[in-house]
């Protein structure tokens, strides 16, 4: 039947057929390997770019303020800086005693928690449900550092239900790359600048869950402008952030 | 006095004792058990000592059924080996736990071996002493003998022409049952059953994807605020913002400075190891002209040499103060939007 040449290969064809599947997937993996690896400094480079044009852009803004204002003091006009679109909302009291209506908006601006913030984009709608919440939050208008800084120290985002701390460009890639934003410094701006996109990148952002203010509040049980602490108080909010951060 | 009244729920004669069953089920279990009786991993997991046995399922010759000795049957069993078993039901003789000592169910002993025969010469009486046996004919097979407790994998001892009798009894997958009615083995669950072989295939291996062998754990977050490095893992351009605004904060460069808004630019160069000049050369490079010697000043950062530009060089202090007229600032990162916006 079999010739007397041939023998048992040494060895089993199965462990050959194996060793070369290896061989071949492994080259596979390498090269693929090497081309995340520059598809991932091409990915560095995009980032420093954009992280640069913002910040022009950011620079570009407050100077356009102040300009605006300087040319029409200058010919005794008035300059009326456009209403705010950004909001950033504190919870400042507990859960025990809540009307339901109150209950029921900051559940939905997902203030759950005493001295947990979000931000919010201000439009008609938000603005009448702040007021209805009005005597459980504080709100105000924040700046770039503000904003900065809580994403950046306190920044988590929402990845399949789970809040996951911000550790690295990747995590924001992965879940906002189809928005264009593949950097916490994308978000940030995407944030900052309410764009097209605010209400994912907002949503991916887990509220932030702030201390509370060191140097304490002044009375949480009435409003601002009787020297309280709750509703607007605009700018203000930078100063609460920075004890609450 | 005793207490008194009846008991809740008084037990009944006609509580429902038995339990209607299909044929064919019940055929079924028969089937199973005897298929476990044949594999000896699941014969030892049911504890029976088969270790030395010659060959599983045991088959022996048709002359065991003519026994009429106790001595000669376990002559057979010391010479099969199936001795060990047997000793481990003496072992097993022991006092029962529970209530069931005062109600006739004193002593309990684990079951041995089951020896299977087909006609009754005398093996019944031979082997009926023996602790542990029980004997079965093989036409009448039952399932509480061959799966005590519930559990397949009894150690089975059969005589020849019982093993054969099987064959007629249930069939093979070619042929029907001649002794039953109608009656077919039972479908396999799995034909191929050697599954280390199967997952290895090449048709599964190829529809798998590569498996993750590295283990993912948590990264500890630190505050990029705080921590150099992890802000220019987030963000590259941090670090020339930084550099930026480091250069334009440093006291060495803006200490002559009045820190008063709309002055112009300048820039305090110190002749120390920062710059590759030294005060002396730059007062001579100073006399020669403007542009030269802002080539040669190796500047750390982009000044326009646009020519509009004075020196004062400062001998006393060693410092060269530069003054441009352009109004072009040098922001940083850590520049303060604050205000109004």
């Amino acid at each position: 039947m079999a010739d007397a040449e041939k023998k048992l290969p040494s060895v089993p064809e199965s462990l050959l057929k194996r060793r070369k599947a290896y061989a071949a997937s492994k080259a596979f993996r390498i090269k693929r390997l090497l081309a995340v690896k520059k598809a991932r400094k091409a990915e560095r480079k995009v980032i420093y770019k954009r992280a640069e044009q913002y910040h022009k852009e950011y620079r570009q803004m407050y100077r356009r303020e102040i300009r605006f204002s300087r040319t029409a003091r200058s010919v005794g006009n008035y300059y009326v800086p456009a209403e705010p679109k950004l909001a950033f909302v504190i919870r400042i009291r507990g859960i025990n005693g809540v009307s339901p209506k109150v209950r029921k908006v900051l559940q939905l601006m997902r203030l759950r928690q005493i001295f947990n913030g979000v931000f919010v984009k201000l439009n008609k709608a938000s603005i009448n449900m702040l007021r209805i919440a009005e005597p459980y939050i504080a709100w105000g208008y924040p700046n770039l550092k503000s904003v900065r800084e809580l994403i950046y120290k306190r920044g988590h985002g929402k990845i399949r239900k789970q809040r996951i701390a911000l550790t690295d460009n990747v995590l924001v890639k992965k879940n906002l790359g189809k928005y264009g934003i593949i950097c916490v410094e994308d978000l940030i701006h995407e944030i900052y600048t309410v764009g097209k996109n605010f209400k994912s990148a907002n949503n991916f952002l887990w509220p932030f869950k702030l201390s509370s203010p060191r140097g304490g509040m002044n009375k949480k049980t009435t409003h601002f402008v009787e020297g309280g602490d709750a509703g607007n108080r605009e700018d203000q909010i930078n100063r609460m952030i920075r004890r609450m951060n | 006095m005793c207490r008194g009244g009846r008991m809740f729920a008084p037990t009944k004669t006609w509580r429902r004792w038995h339990r209607k069953i299909n044929t064919t089920q019940k055929r079924y279990a028969i089937c199973s058990a005897l298929a476990a009786s044949a594999i000896p991993a699941l014969i030892m997991s049911k504890g029976h000592r088969i270790e030395e046995i010659p060959e599983v399922p045991l088959v022996v010759e048709d002359k065991v059924e003519g026994y009429k000795k106790t001595k000669e049957a376990v002559l057979l069993l010391k010479k099969i080996k199936a001795w060990n078993d047997i000793k481990k039901v003496y072992a097993s003789q022991r006092m029962r736990a529970g209530k069931g000592k005062m109600r006739n169910r004193r002593r309990i002993q684990r079951r041995g071996p089951c020896i299977i025969y087909n006609q009754d010469a005398g093996v019944t009486k031979a082997f009926r002493n023996i602790p542990g046996i029980t004997l079965q004919n093989v036409n009448k097979l039952n399932l509480l003998r061959l799966a005590p407790g519930g559990h397949v994998g009894r150690f089975c001892i059969w005589t020849e022409s019982a093993f054969r009798q099987l064959d007629n009894l249930y069939g093979t997958w070619r042929k029907p049952s001649t002794l039953k009615r109608n009656y077919n083995l039972p479908m396999h669950k799995m034909t191929n059953t050697d599954l280390s072989r199967i997952l290895k295939s090449e048709e599964i291996q190829k529809a798998l994807r590569a498996p993750k062998k590295k283990i993912i754990r948590r990264v500890l977050k630190k505050n990029p605020l705080k921590n150099l490095r992890i802000m220019f893992k987030l963000n590259p351009y941090a670090k020339t913002a930084r550099r930026h605004a480091i250069l334009k904060h440093d006291p060495k460069l803006s200490s002559a400075t009045d820190p008063g808004k709309n002055h112009e630019n300048y820039h305090v160069l110190h002749a120390d190891a920062d710059f590759p000049i030294a005060v002396e050369s730059a007062i001579e490079a100073h006399n020669v002209g403007g542009v030269a010697f802002m080539q040669n000043l190796k500047l750390p950062y982009n000044l326009v040499p646009d020519g509009r530009f004075d020196f004062q060089v400062d001998e006393l202090q060693r410092r060269i103060t530069l003054t441009t007229h352009k109004k072009k600032k040098v922001w940083g990162i850590g520049m303060q939007f604050s205000g109004a916006r």
